[in-house]
């Protein structure tokens, strides 16, 4: 089962968001800011990441950026409660979501990614 | 030629003639003494001539009547003889006198007398004789002998006298001649004198004179044309004019000031200004004070109330922003009062119309923090909801939902916290300004903790100042958002909330003070930040914030002042709000005063 790393200064949020990916049978990992998250991302085997844009010191834009040079293969899911997200950031990453669109939307965007991303991984094995 | 100058001509064109004439008159006053000297003496000549003559005829008479008594012997005959005695001796009396400065005459009138003695002598013993011997030939001899003596003597002293008297005659002559003479030169002098100093002088203050005229006449035409101009220039000017005198009656009022307080110059002129300029506070409608005892108590230049509105005779109400000068003379007393005023209704509603638009703009810079805080529990409501579905432990479920309570609760904090920024009391209220921070910095907390910046904030808890809150909450927020955006990332700012003691023209209030680690300001920019569509932001700023906060406070009877910062730790820009503890702020609630009638 993969496992999907989620990042965000709302504790709260997170942990529902937890509940809901492990609902949907995904193996889940909690930072509450981008330092934890980068750390648990170069430690942890993590096939996704679930990434909060809006944080205090460093933001979603610059996290994904470090991810990305580190392991430009792992996908990632902007989350966002901005209508406008930087531009340059939303090329940066696989996905967005709009915050409040819904468990629904959020499972479904994710499972689009993993998907993507696998079978690309699979194309650059064969 | 100055005023001295001139008054010194003057002068001596009187003085000089007259200090001529009068020396002239002394030459002529002396002249005539001479004159009648001279005269005197011809006179005096004469006297003796006559005295002569008659001393001449008395010896004739005596002679005579001696003769006829020589030849008749009658006695009778001596009578002429007798009568003539008296007046002789008294003759002789006379002449001694009037010839006493005279020595060759006084020596011939001596021996005349002692002529005229023997004479009588002689005569005497005639009389005594007998009548034989009266005619005797000797004695004829020697009487005719003794008289031809006293003629001689006599004639000798008539010639003298003549002599004398042609001398003093011709003497006479001459001085009247020299006198004519004297007389015409000094006139000619005097006249030439007076001529040519009189010419040159009365040239000089003729000219001078002209030259006034001319200079007066170039005066009043000019002070003529410059009324005119300022009559022209007052009339034309686009605010209204009205002046007034010193007990507030109106004395002038320019073409927009009858059209804006609806009288014409004429029934104005003479009226009080109150009932002329009918002056109410826009909101609360209480009449405005008096600018001419204000300016009187002042003796300086006034901006007259914010917010105040003119009633026009008609009852047709204007905005006006005015202001009112005293009138001084060149003495520099107070002798007027100039009110300088103009229409704002349409700038007004414009100005209305930034401050909504100024509200809307601070409305979306909030708005990516409002999106993300009410995104935030709808996102987690939605989860819930997600999970609630697929959950059947009671316990679970009960859980989920007390979470979704939870942040339901907060969408609605966050949602009224947003409409409190729009939705006002008519009446200002207390305002607890620690808690009117703290909000601000609650809806700003997100847009801080993403920038790092740290706030730090020293209020003094209990300090309540009365006003609007949302208007306050956006002065506020306008001012913290720019300590963010000068101080940058990982900035600081410091807000400050103390007590203000009562000062000079203002009450007791707070003093709130924000300052920023940022780049500061410069005195040039500070000069212009407080007018509108002004930004230090290019294309992120209305350039509104400032003006419409400034707008609030002033409101509010307080004051904002901006200036770069002394504190070494925080460098940037400090900003300084004064909020008076009591506002005047719509104070229709506050005030006890009664509002005007509509008319």
């Amino acid at each position: 089962m993969a496992t999907i790393l989620c990042i965000d200064d709302e504790a709260l949020g997170l942990q529902i968001r937890r509940a809901v990916l492990e609902r949907a049978g995904y193996q889940v990992l909690t930072a509450i800011d981008g330092p934890a998250g980068l750390a648990l991302f170069r430690e942890e085997a993590v096939d996704g990441v679930v990434l909060d844009y809006y944080m205090p010191e460093m933001d979603g834009g610059a996290v994904a950026e470090t991810m990305r040079l580190e392991r430009p293969d792992i996908p990632i899911m902007l989350l966002s409660a901005y209508i406008n997200l930087p531009t340059e950031v939303v090329q940066l990453v696989d996905m967005t979501l709009l915050k409040g669109e819904g468990p629904l939307e959020l499972l479904e965007k994710l499972r689009l990614m993993l998907r993507s991303a696998g079978s690309s991984a699979a194309g650059l094995l064969s | 030629m100055k005023p001295l100058a001139f008054n010194r001509t003057l002068r001596q064109l009187v003085a000089v003639p007259i200090l001529l004439l009068l020396i002239l008159a002394t030459f002529l006053l002396w002249q005539i003494q001479a004159a009648g000297r001279a005269q005197r003496e011809l006179d005096h000549s004469d006297r003796i001539t006559d005295q002569l003559q008659e001393l001449q005829n008395h010896f004739i008479d005596q002679e005579t009547g001696l003769r006829g008594f020589q030849l008749t012997g009658d006695p009778a005959m001596l009578a002429p003889w007798r009568a003539a005695a008296g007046p002789i001796q008294s003759r002789f009396g006379d002449l001694q006198q009037r010839l006493a400065g005279d020595p060759a005459q006084t020596a011939r009138l001596t021996r005349l007398r002692s002529q005229y003695s023997q004479w009588l002598g002689f005569a005497d013993a005639v009389v005594h004789q007998n009548a034989a011997s009266l005619n005797a030939a000797g004695m004829n001899q020697r009487g005719k002998a003794l008289m031809d003596a006293i003629r001689a003597t006599l004639g000798a002293m008539q010639v003298h006298e003549a002599n004398l008297r042609e001398e003093q005659y011709r003497h006479a002559r001459w001085l009247q001649r020299r006198e004519l003479l004297s007389l015409l030169f000094s006139f000619l002098i005097v006249g030439a004198i007076l001529v040519l100093f009189t010419r040159h002088h009365v040239r000089a203050i003729s000219a001078s004179y002209l030259r006034r005229i001319a200079e007066l006449t170039r005066r009043s035409e000019e002070l003529h044309d410059s009324q005119q101009w300022f009559q022209t220039t007052l009339e034309s000017i686009g605010d209204a004019v009205i002046a007034c005198d010193m007990d507030g009656l109106v004395t002038f009022m320019n073409v927009v000031a009858e059209k804006l307080t609806g009288w014409t110059l004429d029934d104005a002129r003479g009226n009080s200004l109150e009932s002329v300029f009918r002056i109410i506070h826009e909101e609360t409608r209480v009449p405005a004070e008096n600018p001419v005892s204000k300016v009187r108590r002042l003796r300086s230049v006034i901006g007259l109330a914010n917010h105040t509105v003119l009633i026009a005779r008609d009852g047709h109400e204007s905005a006006i922003d005015d202001s009112a000068a005293p009138i001084t003379s060149s003495a520099g007393t107070m002798i007027g009062v100039v009110l300088v005023f103009r229409d704002v209704t349409e700038e007004r509603h414009m100005q209305s119309a930034l401050v909504a638009s100024e509200k809307l703009a601070v409305a979306g810079r909030l708005a990516a923090s409002i999106a993300h805080e009410i995104h935030n529990p709808l996102d987690s409501v939605a989860n819930l909801h997600y999970l609630l579905e697929q959950e059947t432990d009671p316990a679970q479920r009960a859980e989920y939902l007390r979470l979704a309570q939870q942040e339901l609760g907060r969408t609605m904090q966050i949602s009224r916290t947003m409409l409190s920024l729009y939705r006002e009391p008519k009446a200002p209220i207390r305002i607890r300004l620690r808690e009117l921070i703290d909000g601000v910095l609650l809806l700003l907390d997100r847009r801080l903790q993403h920038q790092g910046i740290r706030v730090e904030t020293d209020i003094t808890d209990s300090l309540t100042v009365e006003g609007f809150p949302a208007e306050l909450r956006q002065v506020l927020t306008n001012l913290v958002v720019n300590a963010m955006d000068a101080s940058g990332p990982k900035g600081r700012i410091r807000i400050r909330v103390q007590p203000a003691e009562a000062a000079e023209l203002r009450g007791a209030g707070a003093l709130i003070e924000i300052a920023d680690s940022g780049p500061g300001i410069s005195p040039e920019a500070v000069s212009r930040l407080f007018q509108p569509f002004v930004t230090t932001k290019g294309a992120n700023g209305t350039g509104l914030g400032l003006w419409v906060s400034m707008g609030i406070v002033q409101k509010h009877g307080g004051s904002i002042h901006i200036r770069q910062s002394d504190d070494p730790e925080l460098p940037g820009a400090c900003v300084r709000v004064f909020l008076p503890t009591r506002t005047f702020a719509g104070e229709t609630g506050l005030s006890a005063a009664e509002p005007v009638a509509q008319p």
